[in-house]
């Protein structure tokens, strides 16, 4: 049930990324729905899941963007761990919590981009401070609306919560 | 609260790892593909056939919406009629606004069609369904694929210029690298001096154009097209007007170069089934 629930996150994700580029091609600029979805599904504390759903939600993005493939899937893995990773040892529950999980999330997916494509690509990433200010406050703000909305609407806890998972 | 360290997992983080080391790999391969061309990997290809029904529904949800929005708009002005007169005003402006349409499209298309009557090469007409710039990698998603005969290194244009060349297809759908994605090169030449040089991307709404020897009679408002050089992209095709063309540090011009397309605004595509080198004479060393 709740990878069937990811799917749908991860299709809704596809769809507003799809939808934003017909009437404002820099949307993605500004907020990553990608990195919502993850953050979402990783502060249920299941690493294991976490993992696969950031390899699985950064593929989608890869396939779509021209970026080298890969590149969404790695940085989103890192940061589903590490907030799987977090939520497997403290019980973060809440919307600051999620707040601090997905600005967290934010920062780290932006940093593990600029340092791969400075590796592999060996290109600098121009404004690169100001760009990762904008998409934090912007991701942020959009992914605690989503989330107030998922808690009011369907009473929802971030997938998994109730049921840590301890082994594999 | 916290929980007991004993009970939390230690192979997830093995894996973690092995994960990251995949796609490591997996990316390097990728970086490595991007310069020489050549089709992307399969298992891209493979992600973007599964997925390409989302971008399509929604682009027919557009559409769709458009659609319904002009008959209320229709239906609207008819409301304050009387009903014979309704009925004839709201066929009239229907007819008005569907002609005003086609006369938009038609224009448009026509100027499309003259340009693609330039080309001696095969040509086919695609419409944009995603466009991707807001990053340093640029790049729209166009609905013609595999089954139309589109094939990687196919370039695409718009009646104003050059917009940039096929990277990947699936059956029913084209990825399409622009020109100002910072991994793309043009040969390209001066058309009032003939000067040739290679215009790059670099990741923003500009181009350069580099290897002009500081010397040359490069001045802003010079029109840049394709050099016919690179084995990908016929000459001829506009790439842009010089903005600024200052001395550089070094023997060179620092040149920069407005798109002639505008990238905020792509609808409509020629793909232009351009003549494959083969790979044999490309990678020939004797």
């Amino acid at each position: 049930m709740r990878w069937l629930r990811f799917s749908i996150g991860l299709l809704i994700a596809l769809t507003l990324h799809s939808l934003l580029d017909s009437f404002y091609p820099n949307a993605l600029a500004f907020f990553n729905p990608y990195v919502i979805l993850v953050a979402y599904y990783s502060m249920g504390g299941n690493i294991l899941g976490a993992i696969v759903a950031g390899v699985l939600a950064g593929f989608v993005q890869d396939a779509f963007s021209n970026a080298m493939f890969g590149l969404h899937a790695f940085s989103l893995t890192v940061c589903a761990y590490v907030i799987a990773y977090i939520n497997a040892r403290l019980m973060l529950r809440g919307t600051l919590a999620f707040g601090a999980c997905l600005g967290g999330a934010v920062i780290v997916n932006e940093i593990v981009i600029y340092v791969l494509v400075n590796i592999l690509v060996r290109q600098r990433v121009e404004m690169f401070e100001q760009a990762l200010l904008i998409k934090t406050v912007f991701t942020l703000l959009f992914g605690m609306l989503v989330y107030q909305l998922l808690v009011l609407f369907l009473r929802e806890e971030p997938i998994d919560a109730t049921r840590r998972q301890t082994t594999w | 609260m916290a929980v007991p360290t004993d009970v939390i997992p230690r192979r997830p983080t093995l894996l973690f790892i092995v994960v990251l080391s995949l796609l490591f790999v997996l990316m390097s391969f990728s970086s490595q593909t991007r310069y020489i061309g050549e089709t992307r990997t399969m298992f891209e290809r493979t992600v973007m056939t599964i997925f390409s029904p989302v971008p399509k529904f929604v682009n027919w949800i557009g559409r769709t919406a458009q659609d319904m929005h002009h008959g209320y708009v229709d239906m609207r002005g008819a409301v304050n009629e009387n009903v014979q007169l309704k009925r004839k005003v709201a066929t009239l402006t229907g007819e008005n606004l569907r002609l005003r349409q086609s006369d938009g499209d038609v224009r448009r298309l026509r100027g499309l069609l003259s340009y693609a009557e330039r080309f001696e090469m095969e040509t086919s007409m695609a419409q944009t369904i995603m466009l991707d710039t807001s990053g340093r990698f640029k790049s729209i998603i166009i609905d013609r694929g595999s089954t139309d005969g589109v094939e990687v290194n196919d370039v695409v244009a718009n009646a104003n210029g050059l917009v940039g060349r096929v990277v990947l297809t699936t059956r029913d759908l084209s990825k399409v690298q622009l020109i100002t994605d910072s991994n793309c090169s043009v040969g390209a030449l001066v058309e009032r001096t003939r000067r040739q040089g290679i215009v790059r991307g670099e990741g923003g709404a500009a181009v350069e154009l580099y290897d002009i020897p500081a010397l040359a009679d490069v001045q802003p408002g010079d029109r840049v097209l394709t050099a016919g050089i690179d084995g990908i992209y016929p000459r001829g095709i506009p790439i842009g007007t010089v903005v600024t063309a200052e001395p550089g540090q070094s023997l060179f011009k620092e040149i920069v170069v407005r798109p002639a397309a505008d990238f905020r605004s792509i609808e409509e595509v020629i793909v232009i089934h351009t003549r494959k080198i083969p790979p044999g004479v490309v990678r020939y060393a004797p």
